[in-house]
Formats: C-alpha cells, sequence, structure tokens
C-alpha cells in the first residue's frame, strides 16, 4: 500500500512555544488513522500544517505524495478538510456555501448547486436549505461541514475532532459516516480526537501525541498487546485461598498480583488460558466467587508511554491545559 | 522522496480521479467573492444603508453651506459649485464605506469561514480582490446616489451621461484602493477596531487636497501636501468631467494616481495575507 500522508521531523513554534515537536508518522493509502492525544497535546496544530493552512517552522510532508509547502494548491485539491472550529458563515444559507465551495473546486455553477443539493440530502439537511446557517443546531452545523468537506469527493479527509461536543447519538452517526467514506469509498481519513475509545473503534491505525511528539504508533491492537497487560482476575472466598490458588496457577503466568481476595494473573491470550485456570482451581477445591477478563485499554498504553492517566477533560488536569 | 512525489503526480494528472486539475478562471473566483461578500453585507442592511445615506448627506451640507461660493471663488466663475463639490461627496462616500470591506474579512476570520475558504484551491488573489471589488461596488452604489441627487439640485456635467460613467469608474478603483488598506488591516490583525482606525487615515488623504476650493488657492503646507495627494489628481479629474470637458492628460493623471494607490494597497494586503499564514 503506498504512503499517502508521510511526515517528517515536523516542527512548529510560536515563540518560544514549541506546539509541535519533531513529529514523523506515515498514513497509508486507504486506511483511517487516528491522531490521538489530550487537549493541547499539538494534534490541531499538526493538521492546520498537513491541510496548509499554517506552514511549519522545520520539517517536510507530502499529502498524496504533493509537498505541502510548494505545492500547497494540490495538496488542497485532494483533501476535504472539516476543521474543530466550523468554518460557516451563519449569515449564509447551506446551499450558498456548498454551490461556492463547489466551484471553488473547479465545477460551474449548475454542477456546483446539483452537488450541493446532492450532499444536503446525504447529511439529511435538505428541508434547511432556507435557513441561515446562523440557525442551526450544533449537530446540524457539523454535519453542513462534513458536506463542504466531500463537496469534491478528496481523496483524503482530514477531520479534526469531529464529535467534540456532540451527544452520543450524534457521535454515533458520524462514526458510521466516516466508517461509510472509508469502506465504500475507499478515503483516507485523518481522524484526531480526544477521545481514546473513538480511536480504538474508529482507527486502523492510531498515534498517539503528547506534549508535541509521538509518544506511541501502531494499531489499536498492536499498542494493547505490547503491554502485555492482560489478566484473568480471580476472587476468592479469603486470603488463605488466594495463597492456596497462587500455588496452584503460578507456573502458568507472567506475573501475579494480589488486591485483596482478588488474584490477577497477567498472561498473554488471556481469554484462551481461563478453562486451564479454573481446571487447575477446581482440582484444588478452590471456590471461585467470581471471575473477569481484563483487556489494557488504551488509556493503559497512555499510562505506560507518558507515565499519567490519559484525560480528555482539561479541567481533571489543570497543569495540562 | 521527489521521485515518488513525480510518480504520483503523474498518476493524479493523468486523470485518475475526476475533477483534479480543473480551477474555476481567476476573474470569476473574484466575482464569485465579491457576489458572497456583497450578499451577506446587504443581509445586515444597517452596516451599509448609514454610509450610502451619509453621502447624501455630506452633498447636501457641502452644497447647502458653500453652494454660493462659485459667485466669489476665482477660478469658479461661472461654474456650478456643486460639479466642483460632487466629488468631494464621492471621495467622502469611499471614505465612510471603505471599512465594510476590512469588516468582512474580520467576520470571516472570527467565525472560521476565511479558513475554510483558504482550504479551497482558491487563489490568494481572489480572497483579497473579492473583498476589495464589495468595497467597491458599494461605492459605485453611493455614486449613482450622489450623482442622482447632484442632478436634482441642477447639476449638469459638461460632458453629459458619458463623463458621469467614467466618473463612475474612478470611484470604482478609488473603492478598490480604500478597500484594499481596510482588508489588508484585518488579515494583519484580525480586529474589527484596527480596521475602523485604519478607515480614519484615509481622512487626511481626503482632506489634505484641494477639497474646498481649487488647487491653485491653496497655499503653504497644504498646498505641498496636496501635490504629493494622489486623490489630489483623482478629484481634479473628476471635476474636469463636470465642470470643464474631456481633458486627456488630467484624466490620464487621475487614472494613474488612483490606479497605483489600488496597486500599493493591493499589495499591502496580499502581503499581509501572507503574513497571516506564516503566523498561524
Amino acid at each position: 500500500m503506498s504512503r499517502e500522508i508521510v511526515v517528517e521531523q515536523l516542527h512548529k513554534s510560536y515563540g518560544d512555544f514549541t506546539a509541535v515537536n519533531g513529529v514523523s508518522f506515515d498514513v497509508k493509502e486507504g486506511e483511517i488513522f487516528g491522531f490521538l492525544g489530550p487537549n493541547g497535546a499539538g494534534k490541531s496544530t499538526v493538521v492546520k500544517i498537513l491541510t496548509t493552512l499554517a506552514l511549519p517552522s522545520s520539517g517536510k510532508a507530502t499529502v498524496g505524495g504533493y509537498d505541502i509547502v510548494s505545492h500547497a494548491d494540490d495538496v488542497r485539491t485532494i483533501s476535504g478538510v472539516a476543521l474543530q472550529e466550523i468554518g460557516l458563515d451563519p449569515m449564509m444559507k447551506s446551499l450558498e456555501l456548498l454551490t461556492i465551495q463547489a466551484q471553488m473546486f473547479g465545477m460551474n455553477r449548475k454542477q456546483a448547486r446539483e452537488r450541493g443539493e446532492e450532499l444536503l440530502r446525504l447529511v439529511k439537511l435538505s428541508e434547511f436549505t432556507d435557513r441561515l446557517v446562523g440557525k442551526y443546531s450544533g449537530g446540524m452545523r457539523r454535519r453542513l461541514d462534513l458536506a463542504l468537506a466531500l463537496v469534491h469527493e478528496p481523496e483524503i479527509l482530514f477531520l479534526d475532532e469531529p464529535t467534540t461536543g456532540l451527544d452520543p447519538a450524534s457521535r454515533r452517526d458520524i462514526w458510521a459516516e466516516v466508517y461509510r467514506l472509508n469502506r465504500e469509498l475507499g478515503m483516507t481519513i485523518f481522524l484526531t480526537t480526544q477521545y481514546l475509545e473513538e480511536a480504538d473503534e474508529l482507527a486502523d491505525r492510531i498515534a498517539i501525541i503528547d506534549g508535541g511528539k509521538i509518544v506511541a504508533e501502531g494499531t489499536p491492537q498492536s499498542l494493547k498487546a505490547s503491554l502485555g497487560g492482560e489478566s484473568i482476575n480471580v476472587t476468592l472466598r479469603d486470603d488463605a485461598a488466594v495463597q492456596q490458588a497462587k500455588a496452584q496457577v503460578g507456573d502458568m503466568v507472567e506475573k501475579m498480583q494480589v488486591d485483596r481476595n482478588t488474584l490477577r494473573l497477567y498472561l498473554p491470550n488471556a481469554a484462551n488460558a481461563v478453562p486451564a485456570v479454573v481446571t487447575r482451581l477446581q482440582a484444588a477445591h478452590l471456590e471461585l466467587v467470581s471471575l473477569t477478563l481484563t483487556q489494557p485499554t488504551l488509556d493503559d498504553v497512555f499510562l505506560q508511554v507518558t507515565g499519567q492517566r490519559y484525560s480528555a477533560d482539561p479541567a481533571a488536569q489543570p497543569d495540562m491545559a | 522522496m521527489t521521485a515518488m512525489s513525480n510518480t504520483r503526480a503523474l498518476t493524479v494528472a493523468a486523470g485518475a480521479k475526476t475533477n483534479r486539475i480543473k480551477r474555476m478562471p481567476l476573474p470569476l473566483q473574484i466575482t464569485t467573492m465579491a457576489w458572497r461578500s456583497l450578499r451577506v453585507t446587504f443581509r445586515t442592511p444597517a452596516a451599509v444603508i448609514p454610509s450610502l445615506i451619509i453621502s447624501v448627506f455630506f452633498l447636501a451640507v457641502y452644497q447647502a453651506s458653500l453652494g454660493n461660493a462659485s459667485s466669489f471663488l476665482p477660478g469658479l466663475a461661472g461654474k456650478s459649485y456643486i460639479g466642483f463639490i460632487l466629488p468631494v461627496s464621492i471621495i467622502s462616500a469611499a471614505l465612510s464605506s471603505s471599512g465594510v470591506a476590512g469588516s468582512s474579512i474580520v467576520r470571516d476570520i472570527e467565525n472560521g469561514y476565511f479558513d475554510k475558504l483558504s482550504l479551497t484551491p482558491i487563489s490568494r488573489a481572489a480572497l483579497v480582490l473579492g473583498p476589495m471589488m464589495a468595497g467597491a461596488v458599494i461605492v459605485v452604489l453611493q455614486t449613482l446616489l450622489v450623482s442622482t441627487v447632484g442632478i436634482l439640485m441642477g447639476l449638469r456635467p459638461e460632458t453629459g451621461v458619458a463623463g458621469l460613467l467614467v466618473m463612475i469608474g474612478y470611484a470604482l478603483v478609488l473603492g478598490m484602493a480604500f478597500a484594499g488598506l481596510t482588508v489588508g488591516v484585518a488579515l494583519r490583525t484580525g480586529n474589527a477596531g484596527a480596521v475602523q482606525g485604519a478607515s480614519f487615515l484615509f481622512f487626511p488623504l481626503s482632506f489634505l487636497t484641494a477639497t474646498f476650493v481649487p488647487f491653485d488657492l491653496l497655499s503653504g503646507w497644504i498646498k505641498v501636501a496636496a501635490t504629493y495627494n494622489p486623490i489630489t489628481y483623482v478629484l481634479d479629474a473628476m471635476r474636469g468631467l463636470m465642470l470643464t470637458g474631456w481633458e486627456a492628460d488630467v484624466l490620464l493623471r487621475g487614472l494613474t494616481s488612483c490606479l497605483a494607490l489600488a496597486v500599493f494597497t493591493y499589495t499591502f494586503a496580499i502581503l499581509s495575507l501572507r503574513a497571516r499564514t506564516r503566523r498561524k
């Protein structure tokens, strides 16, 4: 698969503040790439640079093979962009916005209007064409913004925090649409998000950025697996039972941890080891109070690579804001 | 790296995907942007109506207070003062509406639509010239309005309807020139107050010239200022059309002056746009 986006040693500083500090990664053609990080980690800055809105301080990047600085116009032609700050003029109507957008991508007025009407049907806004965009709800504006990004059937779609501030139902709608664009139309999608579960759910591959640096990159599965953090958690009656159990299964696991009456057994491929563990414990006549299976989350990955818990809520971590 | 880019560029150019290379022609981009800008501006009538009215107000006041001046001002003997003062009202009008273009850019920057447009392959020149053109159209509307009122007040231009049309042409170029400054300031600062401030810069330009009396009656520092003020020559050209007739050299000097001013402010605006991208 060819590389749709190539980023090499990208830096961006504003005065003394370094927003992006030597970032390198690739996005392959046809994948959904999740760019994950807490507020202020540098995600939006990278998106602004890759979409030609901002210039890098140093480093280089290509999108669709085009250099983002020397061939900015070509990059703009093949990219569709929906930024975090929805850029809609509240004094315009949806069809006007779509028509102008389509014209700027080379369609004549009639084609542009038709394309606009088609997209309004797609995002279910056809009934609201005569209303000023300023009167739209947040969810409607997001949908219109997505429609604008799709006007020219872009090869690459940049979505900067497309679900921030949306209710769960609208969020699901956006996820479904992102999937459809990727699977049905083969669009490469570069998606930034501050939600771990969103990256986990949608992305084929992710990169985690923190403090302007990439701290982890890979498929969500491989990142989680690399922690070796899968565990079987067995709760027993009392401490004596826990000690007995430890002796029984000690040879099967990589690591054990006791947490009151619960014994955590860390081992690769934990799900498949459950029957064997249960058999051993039953053979020793140990009664199980409960048994659960824990898989590491991206949160654990984040903790591992940065040394702190992930928080999408800036209020919870004032030092990061 | 370069080899890979080239291969890619070739496949794209070969039409692997539709509609890739087509671009809207530049003049069409500019008019589309200008049209959009005007439509949005007129959706808030309060933003334009006052400046339309104020131009008529200037004309009425100048005429009422100075209307008899032609009887004692040397050089104006036998000529209509309204023909002499009408160009001043046009320049005052252009001055009062010069902020409209800059303000519309500030609005677009604030609501994010400016970034949205910047993300399309639209020419950077059209991003700047669109609003400048919209500003100029408003000045043309003002000029039409003032001229109509002027005619109702007894103005009979020496050069007739053709002369009026040429005068409107000057107003158009001047409108673009004035708008260019506020567009540039808007791009540089993104601040509505700064745009208003910038439009005041045109006050000296409009009054350090032969505003109320013929150039020959000026003396001292104001005469020096007027000599170097491009507006002086634009006023001359417009007044010539109204009062004297077709004078090629005067018209040409006027045209050169307002074109030069327009090129100057356009350059400032384009450089401001570039500075904005570098800063982001």
